[in-house]
């Protein structure tokens, strides 16, 4: 009887890893539509400081290296 | 996607000396085309794509990566440098 319940439980076990539906789906992947020698959209973000930095502002006087990291710095 | 308030800590705590922006209703990324869904357990997540963009003084792109190369700053880097020699040998 020991046997046979441990098969059972076996099976069970084995019918939920089969039968268990994929959790995650793949992902969407994003690609940007902008291109090199784009105009870059403008826009404005919050600094670390609170205050609303432009690309704008930047216009005329530096060039801009914007790296888009995601919770890169929060150790998550 | 970090609060301005997680940047500030981090920049104090490694010194920097850029500003580190937020985008926390996802707006300027949704603009870019750098937002990214996943779909787990029937709920939709979103965040970045990682990329770095190099842009000129113009405001005219010279450089975009996506993705996993975007993980190495050093191309995007390069781009900067060549770019501010030409600006400054001109």
């Amino acid at each position: 009887m020991r046997h046979l319940l441990a098969a059972f439980l076996l099976l069970s076990l084995t019918n939920a890893l089969t039968f268990t539906p994929a959790q995650t789906q793949k992902p969407e992947v994003a690609k940007t539509s902008l291109k090199v020698g784009d105009v870059a959209p403008d826009f404005a973000l919050l600094s670390d400081q609170w205050k609303t930095v432009k690309l704008s502002d930047y216009r005329g006087k530096k060039n801009v290296f914007l790296a888009i990291y995601v919770l890169a710095f929060t150790g998550g | 996607m970090d609060s301005p308030a997680a940047n500030a800590a981090f920049a104090k705590q490694i010194n920097i000396n850029f500003p580190l922006l937020s985008d926390m209703n996802k707006k300027m990324l949704k603009e870019y085309g750098i937002l990214k869904g996943y779909d787990v357990q029937n709920e939709t997540y979103q965040w970045a794509q990682r990329a770095n963009i190099v842009i000129d003084k113009n405001g005219v792109i010279q450089h975009i990566e996506e993705g996993d190369s975007a993980v190495d700053p050093n191309t995007a880097m390069s781009v900067c440098t060549d770019l501010h020699k030409k600006q400054t040998t001109k």
